[in-house]
């Protein structure tokens, strides 16, 4: 139609019940925040178009039920996912310890190169916090995660969150770590008709990482 | 000597007439001295003789008489003698005379003295009296000098006060003149037009009638400025009076203006005024939502404002035009009073009647200006939102546009009895483009949703439909499920007609003065429901009785259990509600659609149609995705409603995904993340049922909302739904049959079966005890496809439906199986065909069993071809012609074998083939 982009990523937000994932789409997405949001059900589904480093990129962003109950509902859909918002409530302990789940789950489920940030929500909750910047910021350290503390509410770092875990899919693009060719790398070409003339080159230049993948 | 004498007796006798005047004058009579006095004296009588003897003429006054002369005269000439005598009479005489007078003067002395005393008395007197009179003369002076110049004075001084004060009077209105303009300003700020202007035609006269000080020779220009002035002030109160009505400033105004007897002509500027009000007021709402907006026109103005602050902006829009159309309203309101209070009896006097003239010119003016303003509001804001991009607005706010239209529609009618086709009409094709719009994007992201979907069942409650998705919260009380339609009918039919007399109403309650209120303020509040906006249903949130409805609608229809206990046996499950992620949005979507209806019931058909199109498009995706690996025959899968079905949406979409077929929504790409090929779980089974089973489920929520759908659009519109609902939404269970087969027909591998029976001898002599082994072959085959079954309804919740389903697809590709086996016997004795019978009829005992169906469907398919060996030639020659299931390659088989007669044969052979052509 009359968007055109260079990139398509796949995105998902995934992370316990009530951590704020839906809030943090739809602030991202430009919708109003509600205080009193219900669980999502099942899978629910944003767009957006940002700019990054010069490139219209689409932002395909899969935003998961936390619910345990939707687990075989919402894996279906981690396949193929370039970049994760995984996110915990920095006012649980609790959705802080399940990290280690959903970072298992992201990572078998979606492909291996799946980048993730980990993203601490509701910091607009100072006075409830029970998850330390540090530790969190270890977590991410240990497992090679981006790290952000957001807040849903006041929308801070949440529009960074996005831009950020999609500099580093596009940074890695560029350096031919991830093959926007591969068949679930989470990467479509756009709609832009010059754009698709630029792509096969890509893979001219990077024969060796489909050696790699295989 | 002698003349002193004579000059002696002379002054005598001067000196006695007047002392003897009384006396001579008795004496002329008598001889004086002959009274009382003389007769006292008793000198004699010869005195008196003597006296007697003096000549009268002696008597006369000395000026007439000389005595002297006389003597001389008469003195006798001849001798001395005589004249001794003479003079010694005369001398007697004189002493007579002399004595005489002596005495007399003696006599009279006391009476001289009385006399001169008196005399001397009166002289006092006299000169008292001079003296009075010099004095009174001396007062009288005074007082005349005091009275009579005074008094002039006085009128002078009272006369040069009269000018005086005049002249001061003169200057002070001069000095109010040149305070003129000072004091008109103030009065202006007091808002005293009527005075102020009042005062300047004073002015204007008093310095006309004082053009002979010079002093103000350039005053009355000046007053005429300050008039123009003042005028201009006026002009802009005027105009303030477009944007808020108020009562006392017009009346004010307009008694100002009849001074100036510019009633009509003020009338005129107002109207114009309004005309640029609305000009002004709509710039001014877009303004702050543009750049730089210098030299824009208002439609290149509109062009410019950003999307996502296009709602606000019009908001903005309405809002102040609003105020333009109340002040217009208030004042046509105030005219229509003031005419009822001061009209006029209808008169002959040439001045009422002018009078009367112009109040109609301003009464029609004003009635026309109601629509001119409605028709200028109208174009503004059509203007706006068709540079607005309207189709980009997000969904709430689209329904919040239109909320604002239709406040705004209503507004109008109260306004102007405007039934604002105009805006109506764009309002209806607007939202069609929008919902087409919407609707592209919803189908986009439906197209999005299923190409990604897991076909995975979506824990919901066994009791699960649409009522408990918030998106239809508002329709629970239209949509009982078990309700009769009657009920339906009556609550939308009420619902439009009712409503728009209670917003008039409720519209004019803001057409009043003293009122900041606009009906769009609503708009601004956040938290503000589709249903405030558009004034539906207050009431029902205290209609939903049941309490605990609402927590369920938010959160609880999905399953508390995480997944059915997996030792449920299947055939026990009745109610198994099967969605998937999709379905919900579908039904979200829906329930959206309906939202718009709602608000929109003019374009209700095209929604619906819109709603029935996202169903179309999951039902299509569906029969896409898992029936593509059907590997059997699917000339008796398909029902011919499901095929005419399937080829009416094909032609909807864009099956060849070129992209250029405008209109066509692109086909979804099938699923690369399915797996279809493992036998292990089915080919995919459990995903072809909540596929399928979704399908179903979507079906019937579509046909709750059926009578719901048929109650808002028009009666004639009706048999569209009806038809979608017998054509598409009953026909989706046959869907089950060529999804179920792709799954069934895997369950006995074909070829190895075909090859097992084909080792068969079928023209054996006796009838054979036992069954055949391929039968035990194919038996254990579908022990095995039970078994995964089993571990299928783990994943899924299998009602007895789906599972009844499933075994009779495996139960019909196991009849055609078995025919087709059948078939390729050749040779077939009598023994032969009691040994297929035996078999079928073993195969469907164990069927039965392993499948719970009773009897197994489709049996009759292999036993009427089997048993139609024993026909008869005439009922062969029917069943050949009648049973078009059976393919001609069968029923050679079945004639070669069942009749021994060559030509027979031969005939029947010539009518299968005949077959094809009659068809």
């Amino acid at each position: 139609m009359s968007e055109s982009y260079e990139y398509l990523f796949k995105f998902l937000v995934i992370g316990s019940a009530g951590t704020g994932k839906s809030s943090l789409l739809n602030n991202f997405i430009g919708n109003k925040f509600k205080e009193d949001r219900c669980h999502t059900i099942g899978v629910e589904f944003g767009s957006k178009i940002v700019n990054i480093g010069g490139k219209s990129t689409k932002l395909q962003i899969w935003d998961t039920a936390g619910q345990e109950r939707f687990r075989s509902v919402t894996r279906s859909y981690y396949r193929g996912a370039a970049g994760a918002l995984l996110v915990y409530d920095i006012t649980s302990r609790d959705s802080f310890n399940a990290l280690s789940n959903w970072l298992r789950d992201a990572r078998t489920l979606a492909s291996p190169n799946i980048v993730i940030l980990l993203v601490g929500n509701k910091k607009d909750m100072e006075e409830s916090r029970e998850v330390t910047f540090t530790e969190a910021s270890q977590f991410a350290q240990e497992n090679e995660l981006m790290f952000l503390e957001t807040s849903a509410k006041t929308g801070e770092n949440v529009e960074e969150a996005f831009l950020k875990c999609s500099k580093t899919i596009l940074a890695k693009i560029e350096t031919g770590e991830l093959d926007p060719e591969r068949i679930g790398s989470g990467i479509q070409y756009g709609t832009g008709t010059s754009k698709r003339l630029s792509a096969p080159k890509k893979p001219a230049r990077s024969p060796s990482d489909c050696a790699c993948h295989v | 000597m002698q003349s002193d004498f004579v000059n002696n007796s002379a002054n005598i006798s001067l000196q006695l007439p007047t002392m003897l005047s009384e006396e001579g004058m008795e004496n002329r009579r008598g001889p004086p001295g002959v009274n009382s006095r003389s007769l006292s004296i008793a000198h004699s009588a010869a005195d008196l003789e003597v006296l007697r003897e003096i000549e009268n003429v002696y008597f006369h006054p000395p000026s007439e008489f000389d005595a002297g002369r006389y003597v001389l005269e008469h003195a006798p000439a001849s001798s001395c003698d005589d004249i001794e005598r003479m003079f010694a009479k005369l001398k007697r005489q004189q002493q007579v005379v002399s004595g005489k007078a002596l005495h007399l003067i003696s006599q009279q002395r006391d009476t001289c003295d009385r006399e001169f005393k008196e005399i001397q008395n009166i002289r006092e007197q006299l000169s008292t009296t001079l003296q009075t009179c010099q004095r009174a003369r001396v007062q009288l002076r005074a007082a005349s000098n005091h009275l009579t110049i005074s008094t002039f004075v006085i009128l002078a001084n009272f006369r040069k006060r009269q000018i005086i004060r005049s002249v001061l009077k003169s200057l002070e209105l001069l000095r109010s003149l040149r305070s003129v303009e000072k004091d008109v300003a103030e009065l202006l700020l007091k808002k005293e037009y009527f005075e102020a202007i009042e005062l300047i035609l004073k002015s204007k006269k008093a310095a006309s009638s004082h053009k002979e000080y010079t002093c103000i020779a350039d005053l009355a220009t000046r007053l005429q400025d300050t008039l123009d002035m003042t005028e201009e002030k006026l002009d802009s109160v005027l105009a303030s009076i477009c944007y808020n009505f108020d009562e006392n400033t017009f009346r004010k105004l307009r008694k100002a203006y009849a001074l100036l007897g510019k009633t009509q002509a003020a009338m005129e500027q107002l109207h114009m005024h309004y005309s640029s009000a609305v000009n002004e007021s709509s710039i001014e709402a877009v303004k702050n939502y543009v750049g730089d907006c210098t030299d824009m026109k208002f439609q290149e103005m509109c062009q410019s404002v950003q999307a996502n602050k296009a709602p606000i902006c019009l908001l903005n829009l309405c809002e102040n035009l609003f105020l333009i159309m109340r002040s217009y309203y208030l004042l046509v309101d105030w005219h229509s009073k003031h005419d009822e209070e001061e009209s006029i009896p209808i008169s002959s006097n040439v001045f009422e009647i002018e009078k009367n003239v112009s109040r109609e010119y301003i009464r029609q003016k004003l009635k026309a200006g109601l629509v001119r303003i409605w028709n200028d509001v109208q174009a503004k804001v059509s203007t706006f939102l068709k540079s607005s991009g309207l189709e980009e607005y997000p969904f709430e706010k689209f329904i919040q546009m239109l909320g604002v239209l239709r406040k705004l529609t209503q507004v109008a009618e109260v306004f102007c009895g405007d039934k604002s086709d105009l805006l109506q009409d764009f309002i209806k094709t607007q939202s069609v483009l929008y919902i087409k719009n919407y609707h592209r994007g919803r189908m986009e992201e439906l197209k999005l949703f299923l190409e990604n979907e897991g076909w995975e069942q979506c824990p919901v409650k066994s009791t699960f439909n649409l009522l408990y998705l918030q998106e239809f919260k508002q329709f629970k009380k239209y949509l009982n499920i078990r309700s009769d339609t009657s009920l339906l009918k009556t609550h939308s039919d009420g619902a439009s007609s009712v409503h728009s007399q209670e917003d008039s109403v409720y519209i004019a309650k803001y057409f009043k003065q003293n009122t900041n209120h606009t009906p769009f303020e609503i708009f601004r509040n956040e938290n503000i429901t589709n249903d405030d906006i558009f004034g539906l249903e207050p009431e029902l949130v205290s209609d939903d009785s049941e309490d605990d409805e609402p927590d369920e609608l938010k959160r609880d229809f999905v399953d508390e259990n995480d997944r059915l206990e997996p030792n449920e046996s299947p055939s026990k499950v009745k109610d198994s509600v099967i969605v998937t992620n999709t379905t919900l949005s579908v039904l979200r979507h829906c329930g959206q659609y309906l939202q718009i209806c709602r608000y929109l019931p003019q374009i209700s058909l095209e929604v619906v149609m819109l709603m029935n199109q996202l169903f179309d498009y999951y039902f299509f995706t569906v029969h896409l995705f898992f029936t593509a690996d059907l590997d059997v025959a699917s000339s008796t899968l398909y029902s011919s409603k499901l095929n005419s079905v399937l080829k009416r949406i094909k032609n909807n979409i864009d099956t060849e995904n070129s992209g250029v077929v405008d209109g066509k929504i692109p086909s979804p790409d099938p699923p690369q993340h399915l797996n279809f090929t493992s036998e292990e779980n089915l080919h995919g089974l459990s995903e072809r049922i909540v596929a399928v089973e979704s399908v179903i489920f979507l079906a019937k929520q579509y046909e709750i909302l059926q009578p719901y759908l048929e109650s808002i659009v028009a009666q004639h519109q009706r048999m569209i739904l009806e038809h979608f609902k017998d054509n598409t939404l009953a026909v989706v269970q046959d869907l089950r049959v060529p999804v179920y087969m792709c799954s069934a027909s895997k369950s006995v591998d074909a070829r190895t079966a075909l090859i097992a029976m084909s080792q068969v001898k079928w023209d054996v002599k006796n009838v054979a005890v036992e069954h055949s082994a391929y039968v035990d072959m194919i038996i254990r085959k579908i022990q095995v496809f039970a078994l995964r079954l089993e571990n299928v309804s783990n994943k899924v919740t299998l009602n007895i439906e789906v599972l009844n389903s499933i075994w009779s697809m495996v139960s019909k590709f196991i009849v055609h199986l078995l025919v087709e086996g059948f078939s390729n016997a050749t040779k077939c004795s009598n023994g032969g065909r009691g040994l297929m019978q035996l078999d079928y009829r073993q195969l469907f005992l164990k069927l039965e069993k392993i499948s719970g169906l009773k009897p197994v469907p489709f049996q009759d398919y292999v036993d009427k071809y089997v048993k139609a060996y024993y026909l008869p030639r005439k009922g062969l020659e029917d069943f050949v012609l009648e049973r078009v299931e059976y393919s001609n390659k069968h029923l050679m088989a079945l004639v070669t074998c069942a009749c021994e007669n060559k030509k027979d044969r031969q005939a029947l052979s010539v009518i299968i083939e005949g077959r094809d052509a009659a068809v």
